[in-house]
């Protein structure tokens, strides 16, 4: 095995660990501010950047030119985006939410089907389809934590709603509070979304012969930017709030795992074996 | 130097004879003076509160028994009482007394487990004293690791964590739901003592636009003035929901006030912003169904209660972790002001009663 899927294979014990330790919290409850996933999803994170810089390194390129390079891209956003919230009091125990997720997305990527060779010459075009892939990626990983927080807010939610103490035990954020961080993650996932579509759009030549409009992939991409974007005016316009909110985030981000690696290999521009 | 505390509390007295011995500012720093210039004890510190009155001395008197009886007799004296409470007076020396300023500071001797409010009143008496001079290397060390020891339960244990009361539970279920209570509107229904109460928390935690609406719009006025809110008239209460957060509804009226129905036909002129609704009233003013509308929370007053008591179970499930940091601290602090005494290990369910001496 190459030395970055050990690394990798590495991250995703680790999410494991913290995916049992998940099971632990939510039976005791939210209720002290301990450290214990945050810092398996730090050693886990470490493990899953050496994964991905290993890659990176030795293609000379940003690592996300195939289904395996793109998920672990994706999850490694999304690590890295929970450590981050993490760092408020408040919003610590978000690892226990994202382990799960990490560790079950981790596994899939692992099949080997979907890290094929390179060969002796990667077919790699330029900077640009490097930034573009990147920046969809990130914008995945941001829209995975707006379906983490909503989560999060569900859980909460529901809590306050059954009159269950837990609720006020608990040192989980107010649901406003988690709401607002849906919202966020969304805006920064779905300009990161733009950006990268832009610059595939603008800036990517296209083999003769293959226009986008009839790329399973771009098809989908736009799908997904428009499923987005709704649920966004939804929010800010329509005053759609609450559980409904945080449940649509949820399902936009498992449409987007789900559906992922299929619409990939059924596109001529992105998987040009098919 | 023995270290000595002598006092009452409303563990071993009833509010009439404590308050006897109750001190102002005034009487403190002239008892302190008093203490000192007697002769009586070389530092002291006076801690006197609605539950307790102490006062933490040092004395190069060795003999116990006889700086025992000159304090009480300070006491007593300085409160013209000529019958003495043996019963009610409790005392304790050296390691005990560090043990009890501690469970003192830490809440734990408080009558409401783990309330936090003693300890500033402790800091004031502390800081009362040093001004007066009255303490000295041996209190200073000990209140400061009182201090330290507060804040160490505090952060390593549950035992002030959660509200205990109605009022501020609460407000605590309001930061539950809301980000932050400033830029929430309140409207109190009926001007009742328990809504006053909840709708004061509210307002200690930022809420700045506090509505109350009361069949008596005089009473209304009143307690909307006192709140820096404005008065509504009950008849119009509903005209002003569109802008509301948070209810709290404490009406005597005999059927609901707000049902379900109702409620749903209101809400569609505000969004789906959140609404908290505390209905304190008995018997209830807001048809329980009310909760099962999406965005809407509804806590009656037994719901409150349950979430009050399990906080306070919670408190004492942890009194077992305070006292055991309590007794590690205390050893600490007895090695560090007796390096050269072998130190002892005290039990501390041994001697929570009253100490004789």
């Amino acid at each position: 095995m190459q030395p970055e899927r050990l690394w990798f294979l590495a991250a995703v014990i680790i999410y494991g660990i913290g995916l049992l330790y998940s099971i632990f919290v939510w039976r005791r409850g939210f209720q002290k501010n301990n450290w214990t996933s945050y810092i398996l999803i730090s050693i886990a994170f470490i493990a899953h950047t050496l994964a991905l810089t290993h890659r990176g390194f030795s293609l000379k390129q940003c690592p996300v030119n195939n289904l395996y390079e793109a998920t672990t891209f994706i999850l490694w956003t999304i690590s890295l985006g929970s450590l981050i919230f993490g760092i408020w009091p408040r919003l610590r125990f978000i690892g226990v939410f994202t382990a799960p997720l990490l560790f079950c997305v981790g596994v899939f990527a692992m099949m080997p089907g979907l890290d094929p060779e390179y060969g002796d010459q990667p077919n790699f075009i330029n900077g640009w389809s490097s930034l573009h892939a990147a920046l969809i990626m990130l914008g995945y990983g941001a829209f995975g934590l707006s379906a983490i927080t909503g989560s999060m807010f569900l859980t909460q939610e529901r809590n306050i709603k059954l009159h269950r103490a837990s609720a006020l035990f608990s040192m989980l954020p107010s649901i406003q509070r988690l709401e607002k961080l849906i919202t966020r993650s969304l805006v920064a996932g779905l300009i990161l979304l733009t950006s990268g579509l832009f610059i595939g759009g603008v800036f990517l030549d296209l083999p003769d012969g293959i226009s986008f409009w009839n790329d399973s992939k771009v098809i989908w991409s736009l799908l997904v930017w428009t499923f987005y974007t709704g649920l966004l005016i939804a929010h800010i316009k329509l005053d759609q709030r609450g559980r409904r909110y945080a449940w649509l985030a949820i399902f936009a981000f498992f449409f987007v795992i789900f559906t992922f690696w299929g619409t990939n290999l059924l596109s001529s521009i992105h998987n040009p074996k098919s | 130097m023995p270290i000595i505390v002598i006092g009452l509390s409303h563990h071993s007295s009833p509010v009439e004879l404590r308050e006897r011995f109750a001190f102002t500012e005034a009487q403190i720093i002239e008892a302190l003076y008093q203490i000192k210039n007697e002769g009586i004890a070389d530092e002291a510190t006076i801690l006197s509160t609605c539950n307790r009155v102490e006062i933490y001395a040092v004395s190069d008197n060795s003999d116990k028994q006889d700086f025992y009886q000159k304090m009480t007799q300070f006491l007593c004296k300085f409160h013209n009482v000529s019958d003495q409470p043996r019963e009610a007076l409790y005392s304790f020396y050296d390691s005990h007394s560090i043990e009890h300023l501690f469970r003192v500071s830490c809440g734990i001797d408080s009558m409401v487990l783990g309330e936090t409010e003693i300890l500033g009143q402790l800091k004031q008496s502390y800081q009362l004293a040093l001004t007066q001079k009255a303490t000295g290397p041996k209190l200073n060390r000990i209140f400061q690791k009182a201090f330290n020891v507060a804040k160490l339960i505090r952060t390593k244990t549950q035992i002030q964590r959660g509200s205990i009361s109605i009022s501020s539970v609460a407000v605590e279920l309001a930061e539950s739901i809301f980000d932050s209570l400033k830029s929430q509107k309140v409207l109190v229904i009926g001007a009742g003592d328990t809504s006053e109460k909840a709708a004061r928390a509210l307002k200690s935690r930022g809420a700045s636009s506090i509505l109350v609406s009361n069949r008596s719009y005089e009473k209304a006025m009143s307690l909307a003035k006192e709140l820096d809110g404005k008065a509504v008239h009950f008849d119009t209460w509903e005209q002003e929901f569109m802008a509301i957060d948070i209810i709290i509804s404490s009406t005597s009226a005999p059927h609901y006030i707000l049902n379900k129905d109702k409620l749903e036909a209101m809400l569609k002129q505000r969004g789906n912003r959140p609404l908290l609704i505390v209905d304190i009233a008995v018997p209830r003013d807001i048809d329980p169904d009310c909760n099962q509308v999406e965005n809407v929370y509804v806590y009656n007053i037994d719901d409150l209660q349950t979430i009050a008591r399990q906080y306070l179970n919670q408190r004492k499930s942890d009194l077992a972790n305070c006292e055991k940091l309590i007794t590690k601290k205390r050893d600490e602090l007895l090695k560090d002001l007796n390096p050269h005494k072998e130190k002892t290990s005290f039990n501390l369910s041994e001697q929570r009663t009253t100490t004789e001496i």
